[in-house]
């Protein structure tokens, strides 16, 4: 058993983690920065299981889900690299934009 | 015993094993109608054994079971409500895909099939999960299938791929938050069951709180409750015909469910419940808001309708946040309303084309009579027109909320309904008063398969002229989760 004050620490140390993680995921400029803060907010998340005692499977879970989101969003990310010839999030959402705009002139 | 009767006995298990199979056959390399035909045998049978759960258990009186061996479920009343209506859109949402199939080649066909049971699976596995763990799983499963069920459309529009990007990144930063807010839960009250939240005493109310918090916020992101609904217009407005049926009905009704699920777990436990219900309310009224508002300037169908379903979403969070028996029947009650109106949107328009813009409604009335009926009878139920089961849920929810003393609740509700008029109007008056425009218009694409769907949300709107089956209904599963017999 963890002494409280370690145990604290790394619940702390998740729940930053998984803030940050979630921001990055929101707001990121680059698609694989926002990869990267979601692997982030799954890496935080389990550490602040792990310290709140979650069970084993519970972890496993979590860390199947973790893979499971890595792995969809590498191959949206490679699909979108090759349908925009990029991928910077803003680049991607004037196109949209601008492509909405056009359907919407009768 | 017969075959019928032991299966009756395990429906919770046979209505989430039903589409997994059958989403297992469906994914197999056939031809499209092939794999359609697979998809909507599995999910006509998770619908019978759900709605044969519901029928014994909140009309017959059958007492609720645990099913602990193997699988852990535990169905309550919310549950098997919500299963029941869950598997029914699931079932009907498929049926109407048919007539959507051509569009498929061989390789998406039987993928997108799976992936739409795949998405009914998980939400009714959420439903029925005795304890976090299965809820979790559940969770994310209907909702990684329904990203990928949006991403599949990227081969024909580059903007379903963004759509999904920001769909997964949306949703993975509250799974993340759902996976602490479960574990503080756990803490907290010393148990990974469900149903222990109400019974355990619980020595850290904070820690128990936060954690219904981030678990409540997760879903209601999931569900496209505003203002967490940032990733909904994009993702229903670019995912295609088949993957706005299932992520915009069925997707939408299951996340909903689980978050009333847990709401009303939360509500249960006398050390947070206090809490939960100001959380809850102060959602449900900032999503009557934003939603309405969103709603009335909404450019394209499925923006406005993603719009309207966080209004009429914050109105279920509302009646369910009141906390009492009334409250809770009256929240059942609109979201049956919601998924009538969204199914009746969402198929009217697949069936009249894929028409997205607002001015390729024109003249829908005379192209397509029964689209248009159903175009007309969605905009009525969002509204709360009389004599429409979006009427009943409003009544419910204005009598549950006055006799608690909300008054503002009232008022919200009232509110909800005048911004419906506004946006219901506005499709009732292109789709009959307006002359077609021949520049824009999308040719209807009409296939019997759409007649279940359409028919079936028009009735259910209509359910208000005679509700005496749904009341009980409802009164029963909210008298469930109360803990009082049916």
């Amino acid at each position: 058993m963890a002494p409280f004050w370690l145990a604290a620490l790394v619940l702390a140390c998740g729940v930053g983690l998984t803030l940050i993680g979630a921001v990055a995921a929101w707001a990121g400029a680059n698609l694989v920065k926002r990869l990267a803060g979601v692997l982030i907010a799954f890496i935080g998340a389990l550490l602040a299981m792990a310290a709140l005692g979650a069970p084993a499977p519970f972890l496993a879970a979590g860390v199947a889900l973790m893979f499971s989101h890595a792995g969809l969003g590498l191959a949206l990310i490679v699909r979108l690299q090759e349908s925009y010839g990029g991928v910077e999030s803003t680049e991607i959402d004037a196109e949209d934009r601008k492509a909405e705009a056009s359907e919407r002139m009768p | 015993m017969s075959v019928l009767s032991l299966a009756s006995q395990h429906a919770p298990l046979l209505m989430i094993l039903a589409p997994i199979l059958g989403a297992a056959l469906a994914a197999l390399p056939m031809p499209a109608r092939a794999s359609w035909a697979c998809a909507v045998i599995a999910a006509l049978a998770s619908a019978y054994f759900a709605i044969d759960l519901g029928q014994r258990t909140l009309l017959g009186g059958a007492p609720l079971a645990h099913y602990g061996e193997g699988v852990a479920l535990a169905p309550d009343g919310f549950s098997i409500f919500s299963a029941a209506l869950t598997a029914g859109l699931g079932a009907l949402t498929l049926l109407a895909a048919g007539a959507l199939a051509k569009g498929l080649n061989r390789r998406t066909g039987p993928l997108a099939f799976a992936l739409a049971l795949c998405v009914a699976a998980g939400w009714l596995g959420a439903l029925a999960a005795r304890d976090w763990f299965g809820f979790v799983l559940g969770v994310e499963t209907g909702w990684l299938a329904g990203v990928a069920l949006a991403a599949l459309r990227g081969e024909r529009d580059r903007m379903a791929l963004s759509a999904a990007m920001r769909m997964l990144s949306a949703g993975a930063a509250a799974s993340a938050l759902l996976l602490i807010g479960v574990a503080l839960i756990g803490r907290a009250i010393g148990s990974w069951e469900l149903g222990a939240l109400e019974d355990a005493r619980i020595v850290t109310p904070g820690l128990a709180s936060a954690g219904v918090a981030l678990t409540i916020a997760a879903l209601a992101l999931k569900a496209g409750v505003a203002p967490l609904h940032l990733w909904a217009p994009a993702a229903w407005g670019r995912a295609g015909a088949l993957a706005l049926l299932v992520i915009g009905v069925v997707g939408m009704v299951g996340a909903l469910a689980a978050l009333m699920r847990i709401g009303a777990h939360g509500l249960g436990a006398p050390a947070i419940g206090g809490g939960v219900a100001a959380g809850l309310a102060a959602l449900g009224a900032l999503s009557v808001l934003i939603g309405s508002v969103q709603a009335i300037g909404a450019a394209t169908l499925p923006r406005l309708a993603a719009y309207a379903a966080a209004a009429q979403a914050g109105c279920i969070l509302i009646s369910l946040a009141l906390g009492s028996q009334a409250g809770y029947a009256a929240a059942l009650v609109q979201l049956l309303a919601l998924a009538a109106a969204a199914l009746a949107l969402l198929a009217g328009a697949a069936a009249a084309g894929g028409a997205h813009m607002l001015a390729a409604l024109d003249g829908l009335g005379r192209r397509a009579p029964l689209a248009g009926l159903a175009f007309t009878a969605g905009a009525l139920g969002l509204m709360g027109a009389p004599l429409t089961i979006g009427f009943l849920g409003r009544w419910r929810m204005i009598e549950a909320a006055v006799g608690v003393g909300w008054w503002w609740a009232a008022v919200a509700a009232i509110a909800a309904s005048l911004a419906g008029v506004f946006y219901g109007g506005r499709l009732i008056e292109r789709v009959y008063f307006r002359r077609a425009n021949t520049t824009i218009e999308a040719p209807p694409r009409w296939g019997f398969a759409f007649a279940p769907a359409l028919v079936a949300a028009i009735a259910a709107t209509l359910w208000g002229v005679e509700p005496s089956l749904l009341l009980d209904s409802a009164g029963a599963a909210a008298s469930l989760m109360l803990g009082a017999a049916p």
